[in-house]
């Protein structure tokens, strides 16, 4: 009874997340039909207990790593989670808010909206704090569900209905794939807990792998393609620009920003878990699956490559950001496939600073969806003059987005580099640092519209309450690479919770 | 306080007034203009202060050094200091920046931005500078693109959208590449600090066999070889030096003047200026080479002849006026490649030198460039003759630039080319004499193309749609003036110049060439 209390306790930020759900949908049913602007109130409400509490355990949780406690044997508390639900909080308060300024949403009735976002992050909430494959699992598929009713939420609109369509079928067939390999895993170790999968003690996966690879192999392929759908890894990243399109745009961010970062959360603890962990790395480099890094390496390469190159041509803002987010899973890529703590920090920091370049960049997409009407760069022409302040501070999530200092995108290339370097992986740098140069040109479009031409008329549509989240998301885009002590400290302690710890000396 | 923070009060000094004219109404345009004027002519005060008042020219070290820590987890250092490479750059900059405030009075588009642009520009360019940390070196690198960008891009020429984005587009190649090798070198020694790894590559610890970078190999070559050669070309496309030069005539033929003074002027010297102090001495070379500059001296120095010369062919091929200006900067920019090459203190001083009279003589062509363009609203050297009958001002100020910079004996630009070709005939290597052969032959086409030009606009018949022209107005001769003083008294007394650069020149020689 002791521990059940004691777990309950540890899962508190959850269950807060889960009530807050429930009321969502009681108070939709009983106020029925009024302005749902009270709903995303009760929602950032909501969201900032969790965040509260969140931030408490990440205190409690003490800097040394180690697990700090795991529930029913199924959730594990760590700082890594912890890490990666705060950003799920914030990043869900952002699109909460973005519903809620939305223009071109209607104003009645769309609880469900909140609903289904809060749902959405539970499954997340999940899906980062468990070892256990089966809770992962089932994290990942309530997180899809959410994901696939949000992205049809208009319903009467033909590219809403196609772009939950595609995501549902590509969605299936990917958990589907990600499922059986986990089966076969389970098959061959006997376990679904990745700790005493990988782990130093048992080394099961060490142990199979000797005596029979290519399941092993196969397994984690599968696995593999699973995550790589979630994050938009070619070549699973065809539904993304379609499904990203289609959306309505809080619904996109909600996609690019906090269901990308969960889904590189349990990428990072599942190769973390099998490859990484202390004691793990050497046996398993012993047996010659460390050449995981070389996949990842070339996975990197090419979905950075392709994200950019098709985001040239495209016209419509939505569409080219959708591809942005696909090079940015490629950049991110890069931290993982150096396969040493470092390479996690840096992939970590560098998803801190994703999620303020690109809540910022889809903000303004809102706020000009909300002025023209249009999402492509070509109604944006001259609109810099008239609408300065976002404007500008769009230009700085640009510089970001590419990687020019100074801002937190700039740094987090820093640092992505630096790891990839110290890897061996001087390749993989030359190619990131030119696809840097290829993403200015398209990035730079947009700055080209906003300011390089101009149009006659009146300013119009003006959101200021938008415009002014949208410059303090800039002012902390710029102040993050000004001083970035405690998000650089953070993304340190994140990786070292998960068991793995940087080589002595560094 | 002002003089122990004088390099950060210089450098930040802009960026205070851009803060300020944000907060101007845009309908105050006086005010706007006020507010660049002081905050341009600050810095240039100070600068002046500093050269004269402050600087101690004996020493060759740094100087004025600020330093604390900035970014502590990756050992970044928010580190200043100046010596006698980088005083008379600074000096030079904070002069254009305070001619181009005045040469921008006629621009009536978006004012507001305009300055705010052109100051935080300034901000950039001084910080490149005085920065001797690699890491705030880099970041100020990279925020000088950023204004450009906008400062070409809104306020240029019919081109302007393309020059724009490809002047980004090639500076940023060439920068992100040299941010690959920044961080090979922090990898390897530990630190971002230039002198310390200056240190480093002496002692013979950077890159050694058994660091930790030593095995780091790109595209077949060695870490010495791919780090020399990533910083080189991201400076190379700066300065720029064919065949990286393509960039240069597009984003000058449309920058707005003062912008196109600006960049000849002082962003083309960034390039020259990072090669001595973030490139030649930083990376170690192989074999019995202490550097990779030694090793590479021959290939540079065959660039370098190669832009000289190409540079004035095309410059005389020209029937635009401001891309035979535009040209000219490739030929002259490349004697410094050439004087830098050739390893002698004589050679690397007139490289030194060359830069900062190149500053002033390529400024003052654009001004003129500016006035006529202004009056003609064409370019075309073909479509004037006989101005000097209308304009007789402008005729003797343009007459004495066009003089400083082909290398009239009295004038700047002969000091330091002749400087440079001494410098470089002395070389050790004797194939340098070939070269100084060959670059004359580019003195004397700049000879002839930019006499060519002084012939065709200004003598023969007057046009008779030009006979209403109103001579240069007083602000028109205010934004030359101080150029054209310079190019005159550093022809007759150079020693302004090289007195303070000596000694750091002398200390740089003798590093790279291992001669105490």
């Amino acid at each position: 009874m002791e521990s059940y209390l004691e777990g309950m306790r540890l899962i508190a930020p959850e269950l807060v997340l889960c009530g807050v759900t429930l009321v969502v949908l009681v108070w939709d049913m009983v106020r029925r039909g009024r302005d749902a602007r009270e709903l995303g109130g009760v929602t950032l409400a909501g969201l900032a207990a969790t965040a509260w509490l969140l931030l408490g355990q990440w205190s409690a949780l003490g800097e040394t790593g180690a697990h700090a406690g795991t529930v029913l044997g199924m959730v594990t508390v760590d700082r890594f989670g912890t890490f990666f639900k705060l950003f799920t909080v914030g990043a869900l308060a952002v699109v909460a808010f973005f519903v809620m300024v939305d223009r071109r949403e209607r104003r009645r009735g769309i609880g469900e909206y909140y609903f289904l976002l809060l749902g959405a992050a539970i499954g997340i909430f999940f899906m980062v704090s468990t070892n256990n494959l089966l809770l992962l699992m089932l994290g990942l598929e309530l997180l899809s569900l959410a994901s696939y009713s949000l992205a049809g939420f208009h319903k009467g609109e033909k590219r809403s209905a196609e772009a939950a369509l595609k995501y549902v079928v590509f969605g299936g067939l990917s958990a589907g794939v990600m499922l059986y390999g986990i089966s076969l895993l389970f098959g061959l170790t006997g376990t679904i807990d990745l700790v005493e999968m990988g782990g130093a003690r048992s080394g099961l996966l060490a142990a199979q792998l000797h005596a029979s690879p290519i399941p092993v192999a196969v397994a984690m392929v599968l696995i593999l393609a699973g995550f790589a759908y979630k994050v938009s890894v070619v070549p699973f990243h065809f539904w993304t620009p379609d499904v990203y399109e289609g959306a309505p745009t809080p619904v996109t961010t909600f996609l690019a920003v906090a269901s990308k970062a969960a889904g590189f959360a349990v990428l990072l603890r599942f190769v973390g878990a099998l490859f990484l962990v202390d004691g793990v790395e050497a046996t398993i480099r012993a047996y010659g699956l460390g050449e995981v890094g070389v996949l990842l390496a070339v996975l990197s390469a090419v979905t950075m490559t392709l994200g950019n190159l098709a985001a040239i041509r495209q016209a419509s803002l939505k569409r080219l950001l959708a591809y942005s987010s696909i090079a940015h899973a490629g950049y991110v890529l890069m931290g993982l496939a150096a396969m040493t703590a470092g390479g996690y920090s840096a992939a970590i920091f560098y998803l801190a600073a994703y999620y303020f370049m690109n809540l910022g960049a889809f903000g303004f997409l809102l706020y000009f969806e909300g002025v023209t009407g249009s999402e492509t760069i070509d109604a944006l022409k001259g609109q810099g003059w008239k609408h300065p302040l976002v404007s500008w501070t769009m230009v700085i999530f640009l510089i970001s987005l590419t990687g020019l200092p100074p801002t937190v995108g700039f740094f987090g290339k820093f640092l992505l580099f630096r790891e990839a370097l110290d890897a061996n992986l001087g390749w993989l740098v030359v190619v990131a640092a030119l696809n840097s140069v290829v993403s200015l040109f398209y990035y730079f479009r947009v700055a080209k519209a906003l300011f390089l031409a101009t149009t006659d008329g009146e300013a119009k549509n003006r959101q200021p309450v938008l415009g002014g989240v949208l410059a303090a998301l800039g002012a902390c885009t710029v102040l993050f690479f000004l001083f970035n002590g405690a998000l650089q400290d953070w993304s340190e302690q994140a990786p070292a919770s998960l068991g793995i710890s940087p080589p002595p000396g560094e | 306080m002002l003089h122990d923070h004088l390099l950060s009060w210089i450098t930040f000094l802009p960026l205070i007034g851009m803060a300020l004219i944000l907060f101007v109404p845009k309908r105050e345009i006086a005010a706007i203009k006020l507010v660049s004027l002081v905050c341009t002519g600050l810095p240039l005060v100070l600068a002046t202060w500093l050269y004269f008042g402050v600087f101690d020219k004996t020493q060759a070290g740094l100087q004025l050094t600020e330093r604390a820590d900035w970014i502590r987890a990756i050992g970044a250092q928010y580190f200043v200091a100046v010596d006698g490479l980088s005083l008379a750059l600074i000096f030079l900059t904070t002069l254009l920046l305070f001619v181009a405030v005045p040469a921008s009075f006629n621009i009536t588009k978006a004012q507001k931005s305009y300055y705010a642009l052109l100051l935080l520009l300034e901000v950039g360019i001084l910080g490149v500078f005085v920065a001797q940390d690699y890491f705030l070196f880099y970041v100020f690198w990279e925020i000088m693109l950023l204004p450009m960008y906008f400062l070409i891009g809104i306020w240029g020429g019919p081109k302007r959208e393309y020059a724009a984005i490809k002047f980004f587009l090639y500076t940023l190649a060439g920068s992100v590449l040299m941010l690959v090798a920044i961080i090979c070198l922090r990898l390897d020694s530990g630190t971002f600090s230039i002198p310390g790894l200056a240190a480093a590559a002496k002692s013979g610890t950077l890159l050694a066999a058994g660091s930790p970078m030593a095995d780091a190999v790109i595209l077949g070559m060695p870490p010495n070889t791919w780090i020399f050669w990533f910083l080189f070309v991201g400076f190379a496309i700066k300065v720029p030096i064919v065949p990286f030069h393509t960039w240069l005539p597009d984003a000058h033929v449309e920058a707005p003047t003062p912008i196109s003074v600006i960049l000849a002027g002082i962003l083309l010297k960034l390039g020259g200026y990072g090669m001595i102090r973030a490139c030649f001495t930083l990376v170690p070379g192989q074999g019995e080479h202490a550097y990779a500059m030694n090793q590479f001296a021959i290939p540079l120095a065959i660039i370098g002849v190669v832009s000289i010369v190409y540079g004035a062919f095309v410059a005389l091929g020209q029937t635009d006026f401001k891309r035979m200006v535009a040209y000219s900067s490739v030929s002259h920019m490349g004697y410094v490649l050439l004087g830098f090459a050739a390893l002698t203190v004589l050679g690397m001083e007139g490289a030194a030198l060359q830069m900062f009279n190149h500053g002033t003589s390529s400024a003052v062509m654009f001004l003129v460039v500016g006035v006529i363009y202004d009056r003609a609203h064409h370019r075309d050297l073909n479509g004037f003759g006989g101005l000097s009958q209308v304009m007789p001002r402008y005729w003797a100020l343009t007459t004495l630039g066009f003089f400083a910079a082909l290398g009239l004996p009295g004038l700047a630009g002969f000091v330091s080319e002749a400087l440079t070709l001494i410098g470089a005939y002395q070389a050790q290597n004797p194939i340098f004499k070939v070269f100084v052969v060959i670059s004359l032959i580019g003195i004397v086409i700049t000879a002839a193309f930019l006499l060519w030009a002084i012939q065709r606009v200004f003598l023969g018949n007057l046009n008779p749609k030009y006979k209403d022209y109103t001579d240069m107005n007083a602000r028109e001769i205010f934004c030359q003036a101080p150029l054209l003083f310079l190019c005159v008294i550093l022809g007759i007394c150079p020693w302004f110049l090289i007195d303070w650069m000596n000694p750091s020149i002398r200390l740089l020689v003798s590093t790279l060439t291992g001669n105490a």
